[in-house]
């Protein structure tokens, strides 16, 4: 019997292939963007098991070209990730840390913008043009704070009706703001400001 | 008519602390039984008060897997009403703090039983006064099944690591999930896009739920989030039965991942069951494992597994 400890809820976010169509190498071996490279070699050996000839944990869920596209990508993801130089190149691409970085290295580098710049109505195109303006992914907030990927991209995108609830989303906004660099609880105001009324 | 789980689960029914456990499967002979009694009498060694309640009604066994003959009073002659109140189907085990409703007699009818006799189960098995109610459901994916599997609290899915109890495993949790979608379905649409779903080869291409869940989206944002809702709330945990080696014990973490990745579910991995030659030496003796051999390695990882149910605990992801 093994230690018992809470996993990771690996794959959620996206099923495997819609995270390959997004070219996310990490996702497809379950993995976080910071993994080490035994935790590399590690997911490979399951991933490869996981759609392996045989494995009778996907033959009745996949078809044998579907298995055999995924150890493809599987391949693909593991070439470059356990590579030193393709993973930074990739990591660099996708303003992602490096793996032996210290966790808070990069907010501490960001200046905060003054809260008085902020404008009273925030919508998701602004985050997104501060956040961007600061040389920060989506993907990295979604990292240190553990918000879905999904959840911030529908922050950015206004899309309200997959917004969770008020008190979460309020939540959402105060990390994305701290990470960023901008007054939380104005960010939160003058976003939610803008949210219909919902029943 | 398929009936919804809303319809089955009256909202009026008070919340307590008590929690509705069952192990459910899919397929038959795969240790469910044993599974549910030794659970459940670890259960009550930790000092709760648990009720096993045996569903399996075409073919009830978790009696014998107790060491007990044939109880006087059974499931069935509550249902048939032959008894006012469940309480009078309670059976004692050797085991403080451990009784039994069992399923077993004359039930061939009970195997079928109606909706309203299902929900009167449903209903009297949830205000039994105890800690734990553990439900032994049958093999299957009837409605009455996925619907107890629906209402617990602790959904645990026994598999033995052979194709044919994963395969069937992966059906007990489409179907099970799908119901629930189904009475979530906020309009007839996205009803309509769930029944399309349960047919595997359905003209739409909706081949898992996280192929349905994108079709909703794609028609009715807003009924997505409520669907994804309940997907996120749909946690079964994996026990894997009959393990003999590393890579029966890697299976679980296969699972979950399998399921993470294909089917966009939340699956956990509870634990694993070595192969025990004591525990088929116990059944024969007609005596629980646990009570017989308690150093064998199957009860120490029954222990094991029970402990982790009840902190919320589970394996790690396997790499």
């Amino acid at each position: 019997m093994g230690t018992a400890t809470e996993p990771r809820p690996e794959g959620i976010r996206t099923s495997a292939s819609r995270s390959a169509a997004h070219g996310d190498l990490y996702a497809v071996l379950g993995l976080e963007p910071r993994a080490s490279r035994e935790q590399v070699e590690r997911a490979y050996r399951f991933c490869l098991e996981l759609y392996g000839e045989g494995s009778v944990a996907t033959y009745s869920l996949l078809e044998p070209t579907e298995a055999e596209q995924q150890r493809l990508q599987v391949r693909e993801a593991y070439e470059v990730l356990v590579d030193v130089e393709r993973r930074r190149a990739y990591d660099e691409g996708r303003g992602l840390l490096p793996p032996d970085s210290p966790v808070l290295a990069f907010p501490v580098r960001v200046s905060a913008a003054p809260a008085a710049e902020l404008p009273p109505v925030l919508t998701g195109a602004d985050l997104r043009k501060i956040r961007e303006a600061r040389g920060m992914s989506l993907r990295h907030i979604a990292a240190v704070t553990k918000i879905g990927l999904r959840f911030l991209e529908y922050v950015e995108e206004d899309r309200f009706a997959l917004l969770p609830a008020a008190v979460y989303l309020r939540g959402f906004l105060l990390e994305y703001a701290r990470l960023v660099g901008i007054d939380p609880r104005r960010t939160a105001d003058a976003y939610m400001g803008r949210l219909p009324a919902r029943g | 008519m398929a009936l919804s789980v809303s319809e089955v689960l009256p909202v009026a029914v008070p919340r307590t602390r008590r929690q509705i456990w069952s192990v459910g499967g899919g397929k038959g002979g795969i240790g469910k039984s044993l599974l549910a009694a030794s659970v459940g009498w670890q259960l009550a060694r930790m000092g709760r008060r648990v009720v096993l309640v045996d569903a399996d009604l075409g073919g009830a066994n978790l009696h014998t897997c107790l060491g007990l003959p044939t109880p006087e009073r059974t499931l069935a002659d509550f249902i048939q009403r032959r008894v006012s109140s469940i309480e009078e189907c309670l059976t004692d085990t050797p085991a403080p703090g451990l009784r039994l409703i069992s399923g077993a007699g004359d039930l061939l009818s009970a195997a079928n039983i109606k909706h309203l006799q299902k929900v009167r189960v449903m209903n009297h098995v949830r205000a039994i006064d105890v800690d734990v109610v553990l439900i032994d459901l049958g093999a299957g994916t009837s409605y009455n099944i996925l619907d107890f599997f629906l209402l617990s609290d602790v959904s645990i899915l026994a598999v033995v690591p052979e194709p044919t109890s994963i395969e069937n495993g992966y059906r007990f949790i489409k179907s099970a999930l799908y119901r629930r979608l189904r009475a979530a379905a906020p309009t007839d649409e996205v009803r309509q896009l769930v029944d399309a779903a349960l047919d595997p080869k359905n003209s739409l291409g909706i081949r898992t739920p996280v192929d349905l869940l994108a079709r909703v989206e794609a028609e009715d944002a807003e009924a997505a989030r409520v669907l994804r809702r309940e997907v996120a709330g749909f946690q079964p945990r994996f026990v894997v039965n009959e393990v003999r080696d590393v890579a029966d014990v890697g299976i679980g973490h296969q699972l979950v991942a399998a399921c993470a990745r294909h089917l966009g579910l939340r699956a956990s991995y509870a634990g694993f069951v070595h192969h025990d030659d004591s525990v088929w030496q116990a059944v024969r003796r007609r005596r629980l494992f646990m009570a017989d051999a308690p150093t064998s390695r199957a009860a120490e990882e029954i222990r094991q597994l029970t402990r982790g149910l009840v902190k919320g605990e589970s394996l790690g992801h396997g790499y």
